[in-house]
């Protein structure tokens, strides 16, 4: 189970990390509409065709995948190891209730990863759906996607709101990963703690916005 | 003072078991929990009946055999603290109180709210000790144990083994009480000869007897009687890790 | 007839003179020899964990759900050891001296100072098996000071020294489980011994989760089965500690030595209710920065706080200038109690003292005194809601540590042979009181040091005898009386509970068998006890039935004996005509109202035989060769 558990701690550091890199692409999205399409595009093109990325894709692909897989895997033992739970149970009391649903947190975000999927790199990568235009300098038009996309005010909500249940999960999941790969510095995780709220918070609200900012656009 | 007792009763491991109420009065505030249900024992006992089996031993929060949920918390509504610590003062007149078993596999029902722990007992086995025969022993102060040293393997020694953590642990983990237990030994100059060793049968034992793995929720920090910090369970992780990759 | 086997030599070399003559055993031959150690505390595990080392094969019962439970888990203050790591004159001699004073001069030389020999290495062992004692920043151990002495001898890990050291003992235990050399039954309660030709064999035990009676044969069998002052009912003991095992023994021919020696703690909570099934106690090392005093007007109703300097009676510094408030227990039990009686009481009960920590905290600091004595101040909240640091602890006598027990010889052997008992079931080491600190020592060197390089002796004998079978006619028999008694109990079905019983019980010892003691009150005592046991076996009602696990009859059983063995106690404290530590009869006090001590007269340890429901007194002389008894005095 320690192994699995760790590589649920890894990949789960590792999607933290790339969180930070799609956020600040992300970011494009906030600027003036000409300058973002085109800076926008070809971030995007770049990101395509490095061979370098290309493996770090596979990486997070890989990822996403453990780290869903061997949560399942863990689950399915804990339940067994709690095979009949309480008539009265005031956890609320003892522990946060973040830290008790990171199984369903999870499987929210999944389900947000399934249609971010489809909204994207289904219709990007393999050509699935409705056609993409190439920009006035013959980069796929990434920009006219997302901006087509959440000028629908349900998939503005549904991706919003997601992010509420993605950021109670990484506050909880940033300092139990470390802890879970051997991190015991006392004043370390202190310090830990709260670098997760801040981290937690900043993707929250930076993905949260984004869609709403776009919407308004 | 009277108040209602909603407990769970299980003829045997095998029978299913169910919930019983029982109004009990004439108690008063200055009474422990585990008094109060003595009293009702006395009344059980006064209409022919069986009477509620649950543990305790020592009653003053060292021994830990005692150990019931009491309304949805381990040892009842406070933190750190053992149920035979638990006084009637913590309730309100005319309340109904919930009292369950500890629920976890590694833990079966024995009877009523008693449960079988062994498999604590079984984790100790595996390493818990320090191999030193009887009469081998240098002088003690030949062993150097600076006091911040010694303080922290003081903190985590004093878990009472009562299962509280495994007990409120969703995952039913046993995290706690087995990173406790190497913590004290590994962090002690006379441990080091077997730390690697030690860490890495006791936490396989922890496997095998069907304790689920520690997602820190922290609850049973909470808990604790003794309120032995989960940093023991990230420093157990590394003395795992630094034993399987190391040596 | 009583032979107490002290060897030759002069005090400082018997103990090897005895190891140098007594019988060994090849390894070879060990691993057919079988020892049950009934309990697993520090004597019990201590003593099974050693004997599977040495190579025999052990079985230890306990009717705890684990081993890591037994009492010894509950000792707080720590243990002593003649180290002299404070340089303050300690030394072995010093150690002897002080136990034999301390137990005033009824215990035999020859033990105690085999106890104060065997206390050094007794300390290395536990730092050898992990014990966090408490340590100075350059790393070495730290001692403190403890009542009835004027050095500091004391090893401590916290307020949890025993834990601390059962912790380790049970691990040791748990490691030759490992090695399969111990089997252990947890919830197993011996309820009878097994005596086959005149030498233990074997006992009867009752599963407690199956309630199956089951047998189990050995060469020789060791009880390690703790104090009986639940016999008071209120106590500091755990709520199972109970004296079956030895009453059984006794019942089977081992003789029961100073049983009304029973020590009353000074400092435990005090009673608040009817309902109370325990009396916690508080570490009497508190005594080391707590000042005790009570108001000096009678019925002071003020708060302790609003009473100032000049009313309060610090009675203990008052009495015993020279050792004030770390005046042994008796002493000190006994001076609380003359207040308490005289009217100077307080808590609503008007049934304490108080305990206070002003001056300490203002001469340390609050953080001094919460490093040494934090978890205790906690365990006061946890059970009062009141805060100490604020306002003084109340404290009371309670009943605690019994220095009676099974008579033994120098080997630990009763009178019963291949049965030994150790730790605090004995009599032995404490005379008639005990000192602090002084019973985790005695239950390890028992356990740990003595009796396996004593058992030796007498199994050398053993294995040239055929092993015992549990099919014996005597097996057959002690079985069939357990399950003819069980059955009896059950099948009284009268209209009273067993703690009704064991209230009535605990009330009439409380009185009269206590702290102090007198004819009139000891005969009233024995016939009030006569009219419990008949109670009880014409109105108990015992619920539910013996093939299953019932906490009824469980507590059935353990009361049963205590009524006979709270007939003893009355009896030998009726007998025993003399104030001697912790037994004080009125009749024989100074002017001054200190015990007054007979060693013309009295200079024995009492030894009772059971006779079908009577006792018959032995009397085992003390000889003081080395030291002369003097009056203890503490003034």
């Amino acid at each position: 189970m320690y192994f699995k558990k760790s590589i649920i701690a890894l990949t789960g550091l590792f999607l933290c990390v790339f969180l930070i890199v799609h956020l600040s692409a992300n970011s494009i999205l906030v600027l003036p509409e000409d300058v973002a399409r085109d800076m926008y595009n070809s971030y995007s093109t770049t990101l395509r065709e490095s061979p370098l990325i290309k493996i770090v894709a596979y990486v997070l692909y890989l990822s996403i995948i453990l780290h869903a897989i061997y949560a399942l895997l863990i689950t399915i033992n804990n339940r067994k190891a709690k095979s009949k739970g309480y008539t009265m149970n005031r956890f609320k009391e003892n522990s946060s209730w973040t830290s008790q649903n990171m199984g369903l947190l999870g499987i929210t975000i999944l389900i947000f990863i399934v249609v971010h999927l489809a909204n994207f790199w289904a219709r990007i990568k393999l050509g699935m759906g409705e056609g993409v235009d190439l920009d006035s300098k013959g980069h796929v038009d990434v920009y006219e996607v997302t901006y087509s996309l959440f000028q629908n005010g349900y998939y503005v909500i549904f991706y919003s709101l997601l992010m509420i249940p993605l950021g109670l999960h990484l506050h909880h999941g940033l300092k139990s990963a470390f802890m879970t790969l051997g991190f015991y510095h006392k004043k370390g995780l202190k310090i830990l703690a709260k670098v997760s709220l801040v981290y937690a918070a900043i993707m929250t609200v930076g993905f949260g916005i984004i869609p709403i900012i776009v919407f308004f656009k | 003072m009277k108040v209602t007792f909603k407990i769970w009763r299980q003829e045997n491991a095998k029978s299913k078991g169910n919930f019983q109420s029982y109004e009990v009065d004439g108690l008063t505030e200055d009474m422990s929990f585990l008094e109060a249900l003595d009293h009702l024992n006395e009344i059980l006992v006064g209409q022919n009946q069986k009477t509620i089996a649950y543990e305790y031993d020592c009653r003053e929060g060292i021994c830990g055999q005692c150990g019931v949920f009491i309304n949805g918390r381990a040892h009842g509504p406070h933190d750190h603290m053992t149920t035979c610590q638990l006084h009637m003062r913590s309730f309100k007149e005319g309340e109904t109180i919930m009292v369950e078993p500890w629920r976890a596999t590694a833990f079966p029902i024995i009877k009523d709210l008693v449960v079988d722990r062994s498999a604590f007992d079984a984790i100790i086995e595996q390493g818990a000790y320090i191999s030193a025969k009887t009469g081998t022993a240098p002088e003690a102060n030949a062993i150097l144990v600076g006091k911040e040293v010694a303080d922290k393997a003081m903190d985590a020694a004093a878990c009472i083994g009562c299962g509280a953590c495994v007990a409120t642990c969703k995952n039913s983990s046993a995290s706690l009480f087995t990173s406790a237990k190497i913590n004290h030994l590994n962090s002690l100059p006379q441990g080091e000869q077997e730390a690697s060793k030690r860490v890495l049968e006791m936490t396989r034992q922890m496997e095998l007897e069907g304790f689920g793995s520690c997602t820190f929720t922290g609850a049973c920090e909470v808990e604790c009687p003794e309120g032995i910090s989960i940093i023991n369970i990230a420093e157990m992780n590394a003395r795992r890790a630094k034993a399987k990759w190391i040596g | 007839m009583l032979h107490s086997k002290i060897p030759e030599g002069s005090l400082e070399k018997k103990w090897r003179n005895y190891q140098l003559k007594s019988q060994l055993i090849n390894p070879a031959n060990k691993k057919k020899l079988n020892v049950i150690v009934v309990g697993s505390g520090l004597a019990g595990a201590g003593a099974a964990s050693t004997l599977a080392e040495l190579g025999y094969d052990v079985k230890c019962f306990c009717y705890q759900d684990s081993a890591r439970r037994a009492h010894s888990v509950a000792a707080q203050g720590g243990i002593n050891a003649a180290k002299n790591y404070q340089h303050d004159g300690d030394s072995v001699w010093r150690m002897f001296y002080d136990t034999l004073k301390g137990g005033d001069f009824r215990s035999r030389e020859a033990n105690v100072y085999r106890l104060a020999e065997l206390s050094a290495p007794l300390i290395d062992h536990y730092v050898q098996q992990g014990v966090p004692f408490a340590r100075e920043y350059g790393g070495v151990l730290v001692n403190r000071s403890f009542g009835g002495v004027q050095v500091q001898r004391t090893f401590y890990a916290r307020g949890q020294t025993g834990q601390q050291l059962l912790l380790a003992a049970y691990s040791q235990l748990y490691k030759m489980k490992r090695a399969k050399k111990v089997e252990m039954f947890p919830r197993h309660e011996m309820l009878d011994l097994v005596v086959i030709n005149g030498k233990a064999k074997g006992i009867i035990v009752r599963d407690l989760v199956t309630g199956q009676l089951k047998r189990f044969a050995a060469d020789a069998v060791v009880l390690a089965t703790g104090g009986y002052s639940r016999v008071f009912r209120l106590s500091t003991l755990a709520i199972g500690c109970n004296g079956s095992a030895i009453w059984k023994a006794h019942r089977r021919g081992a003789y029961f030595a100073a049983p009304s020696f029973t020590q009353i703690h000074p400092t435990a909570l005090p009673q608040t209710s009817e309902a109370q099934s325990k009396l916690t106690l508080m570490s009497e090392s508190l005594r080391n920065d707590g000042r005790i005093w009570v108001p000096k007007n009678k019925g002071d109703d003020r708060k302790a706080n609003n009473i100032p300097e000049e009313e309060r009676d610090y009675y203990l510094e008052r009495r015993y200038p020279s050792f004030g408030n770390l005046a042994p227990r008796d002493i000190a039990s006994r001076a609380a109690k003359e207040r308490i009686d005289e009217g100077y009481g307080v808590g609503r009960l008007k049934n304490a003292v108080y305990l206070d920590f002003k001056h300490a905290i203002e001469r340390f600091g609050i953080e001094i005194i919460k490093d040494r004595y934090g978890n205790l101040f906690k365990m006061y909240k946890k059970i009062t809601g009141v805060d100490a640091y604020k306002e003084p602890m109340q404290i009371s006598p309670a009943a605690h540590f019994s220095m009676g027990g099974l008579w033994v010889d120098y080997e630990l052997m009763t009178t019963i042979p291949g049965l030994y008992a150790i730790g605090e079931c004995n009599f032995s080491d404490h005379g008639a009181n005990r000192l602090g600190a002084n019973s985790l020592l005695q239950a390890s060197i028992d356990g740990y040091f003595v009796l396996p390089n004593t058992i030796n002796n007498y199994l050398a004998d053993a294995l040239r005898e055929d092993h015992p079978s549990t099919e014996h006619p005597e097996f057959e028999k002690a079985e069939h009386e357990v399950s003819e008694h069980i059955n009896t109990l059950l099948s009284v079905k009268g209209n009273k509970t067993v703690d009704h019983f064991h209230r009535e019980l605990g009330k009439v010892m409380w009185q009269e068998c206590a702290m102090s003691r007198n004819k009139k009150g000891l005969i009233k005592a024995v016939s009030k006890i006569k009219e419990i046991k008949d109670a009880f076996w014409a109105e108990v009602n015992v619920t539910g039935g013996h093939q299953e696990m019932n906490t009824e009859l469980e507590k059935a059983l353990r009361l049963a004996d205590f009524i006979e063995l709270g007939l003893l106690m009355c009896t030998d404290a009726l007998e025993r005509e003399e104030s001697c530590g912790a037994h004080f009869r009125e009749e024989y006090q100074t002017a001054e109202g200190e015990a007054l001590r007979n060693d013309e007269k009295c200079s024995y340890v009492s030894a009772w035989e059971y006779q079908q429901g009577k006792f018959k007194l032995h009397k085992e002389t003390l000889e003081f060769e080395n030291v002369k008894p003097t009056v203890r005095s503490y003034k």
